[in-house]
C-alpha cells in the first residue's frame, strides 16, 4: 500500500491537468468555431469595400510551429495598417484534427480577419474534411476593394482524377463578364505551378487560363518554405511565395489604385 | 499443401481417437494430444476489456491474456469503433496493447483490490481508405516521413478490482474498473519544442472495464 500512497498524488495531478478524452488523433471531432473563411471573407469585403488602397499580410506553412505563429500574431496585432491576413496553407503537419484547432485558436487572436488556404499536409488522414469544416471549401474567393482574390486548391498529388485539381470549372465560374476597368485579380494557392504538388501537365494551360482575368496583378503561393519572387512563365505574371513561419518572416502587399508594393518583413 | 495435410490429419486425430488408438505408440500419441491441448488452452483469452477513448476509437472491445509470476504482464487485442464526426466515413481500429502492472491485486478490503500502477504501450491501426502504413508510391521517397495509419501510444493508470463472491459468479470471477492517462506519438511530436502546447493538451483520459473470466 506504500506504493499507492506515493503514486496517488502524482496521478491525481495528472488526472486534474488532463482536459478531455481523445478518441483518435484522426477522429475529425471539431470543437469550437467553424466556417472561418466564409465569415472572414464577408468581414474583409465589408471593411475594404470601395477602398482603393488595401494592405494585407501573407504567411504560410505554420505547421507545428505554434510559438512562431503566436509571435507573428502578437507582432501583427501591434500594427494598425493591415486589413487582413492570408495564410497560404499547411496549417497542420500530420492532418491531425487537433492541429487545425490549435492553429485556429492562435490565428483567432488576430485583430484583423484572416483566411486559410488548403495545403498538402492539411489533406492527410481525412484532414481535408476537417479543413473544410473548420475553414471552408478549399476553392473560394472574396473581394477586397476592387481586387478579387481567387484562392485555389492546387495540391493535385493529394487527389486522384475524380477531383480536378486545379478545378478549371471553379476558375471559370469566377470570371465576371461584367467586370469594370477598375477590377483587378489576384490568385492564391498553396503549391505553385511546377512544384511537386501541382498537376504540371496543365501548368501552361493553367497560366493561360488565369491570364484571362481582369488586371491579373500577381499570384501568391507557399509550400517551398522559402521566400520566392519569380516570373515563372516569363510572361510577366509574378509568383510570390512566403516562407514557413519558423523562418520568422511575412509578406506585406499594398494594393494601390494603380500598381502594388511588395515587402518582406522579418520578426 | 503440406499445411493442409497437417490440418486434415490433426483433425482426424482429434475426431477419431479410436482410429489412432490401434497404433502401436498410443501413449506417445496421448502425450502429444495433451500437449496440443495445453498449448491451445494457453491461448484461451483470460479476460475481456471494454475501453472508452484512449486514442484508439470511441469504444474498443477485445480479449486479453495475462502471464508472469504475479500476472504482472498483460496483452490485449482490441477492435475499436471511431464514428466519422467531420470526416467522410466511420472507421474501425485495431489495437495491440502491452501492459505492465508492477504490483497486482493489492488488497483493499474483503472483496476489493487495487493495482496502484499500470504502464501500457500500445500500437493502434486505423482502418480507412485515407490512411497508409507506407507512403503510396506517388510520393517522392520520404515525402512525409511518417505513417498516418500506425500510432504508438503510451499510458499510465490505476485499477480497482472487485472480486465477485463465489456464489454470485456467473461468467467472471472479478470485474475491474481502470483509468489511464496517455498520449499518442503525433501529440508528443506536436508538443516537442513548443511552449504553446501544454501537457494537458496532449495527455488524455480513458476509462475501461475488465471482465476476468478465469
Amino acid at each position: 500500500m506504500i506504493e499507492t500512497r506515493k503514486l496517488l498524488p502524482f496521478l491525481l495531478l495528472f488526472f486534474t491537468s488532463c482536459s478531455a478524452f481523445d478518441y483518435s488523433p484522426y477522429d475529425g471531432l471539431v470543437k469550437g468555431e467553424i466556417g472561418i473563411n466564409n465569415k472572414n471573407s464577408a468581414l474583409i469585403e465589408r471593411n475594404c469595400s470601395k477602398r482603393d488602397t488595401i494592405r494585407f499580410a501573407v504567411i504560410s506553412d505554420t505547421q507545428r510551429w505554434y510559438d512562431d505563429t503566436q509571435d507573428f500574431v502578437r507582432i501583427l496585432n501591434k500594427r494598425n495598417d493591415i486589413d487582413f491576413v492570408l495564410h497560404g496553407g499547411d496549417i497542420s503537419d500530420f492532418g491531425v484534427t487537433k492541429e487545425f484547432l490549435w492553429q485556429r485558436d492562435i490565428l483567432n487572436e488576430l485583430k484583423m480577419p484572416y483566411v486559410v488556404l488548403l495545403g498538402n499536409h492539411d489533406c492527410l488522414g481525412g484532414g481535408k474534411e476537417v479543413f473544410t469544416k473548420v475553414f471552408g471549401n478549399p476553392n473560394f474567393s472574396f473581394k477586397a476593394g476592387h481586387t478579387k482574390f481567387i484562392c485555389l486548391n492546387t495540391n493535385a498529388l493529394e487527389y486522384d482524377y475524380s477531383n480536378p485539381i486545379p478545378d478549371f470549372n471553379f476558375i471559370d465560374s469566377q470570371l465576371d463578364s461584367l467586370a469594370s476597368s477598375d477590377d483587378k485579380t489576384i490568385f492564391a494557392m498553396h503549391a505553385r505551378p511546377y512544384s511537386d504538388q501541382f498537376n504540371n501537365n496543365v501548368a501552361k494551360i493553367f497560366e493561360k487560363d488565369i491570364c484571362r482575368f481582369p488586371n491579373l496583378q500577381f499570384c501568391l503561393s507557399a509550400h517551398d518554405h522559402q521566400i520566392e519572387a519569380d516570373n515563372l512563365f516569363g510572361d510577366g505574371v509574378m509568383y510570390y511565395a512566403s516562407a514557413n513561419i519558423a523562418k520568422r518572416s511575412y509578406l506585406v502587399f499594398t494594393l494601390y489604385k494603380k500598381g502594388y508594393k511588395y515587402e518582406v518583413v522579418e520578426f | 499443401m503440406k499445411w493442409l495435410n497437417f490440418r486434415i490429419s490433426t483433425l482426424l486425430l482429434l475426431t477419431c481417437p479410436s482410429f489412432v488408438s490401434l497404433k502401436a505408440d498410443d501413449s506417445l500419441y496421448q502425450e502429444r494430444v495433451v500437449k496440443y491441448h495445453s498449448f491451445w488452452n494457453k491461448l484461451v483469452p483470460r479476460h475481456y476489456k471494454l475501453q472508452f477513448a484512449g486514442s484508439m476509437g470511441l469504444l474498443s472491445f477485445g480479449p486479453g491474456w495475462e502471464y508472469g509470476k504475479h500476472h504482472q504482464w498483460e496483452t490485449d487485442l482490441y477492435l475499436g469503433f471511431l464514428p466519422k464526426y467531420s470526416t467522410s466515413e466511420n472507421k474501425l481500429t485495431l489495437t495491440l496493447k502491452q501492459n505492465y502492472i508492477p504490483w497486482t491485486n493489492k488488497p483493499l478490503g474483503k472483496h476489493f483490490a487495487i493495482d496502484p500502477l499500470t504502464v501500457s504501450l500500445y500500437v493502434n491501426s486505423i482502418l480507412g481508405d485515407e490512411f497508409w502504413t507506407k507512403e503510396p508510391s506517388k510520393y517522392p521517397g520520404g515525402y512525409y516521413g511518417f505513417s498516418t495509419r500506425i500510432r504508438f501510444n503510451l499510458s499510465v493508470g490505476q485499477r480497482f478490482v472487485y472480486f465477485i463472491p463465489n456464489e454470485r459468479r456467473k461468467y467472471s470471477k472479478s470485474v475491474t474498473f481502470f483509468y489511464e492517462l496517455g498520449t499518442s506519438d503525433l501529440y508528443v511530436a506536436s508538443a516537442f519544442n513548443n511552449r504553446y502546447l501544454k501537457l494537458h493538451d496532449i495527455i488524455h483520459l480513458s476509462l475501461g472495464l475488465k471482465m476476468q473470466v478465469f
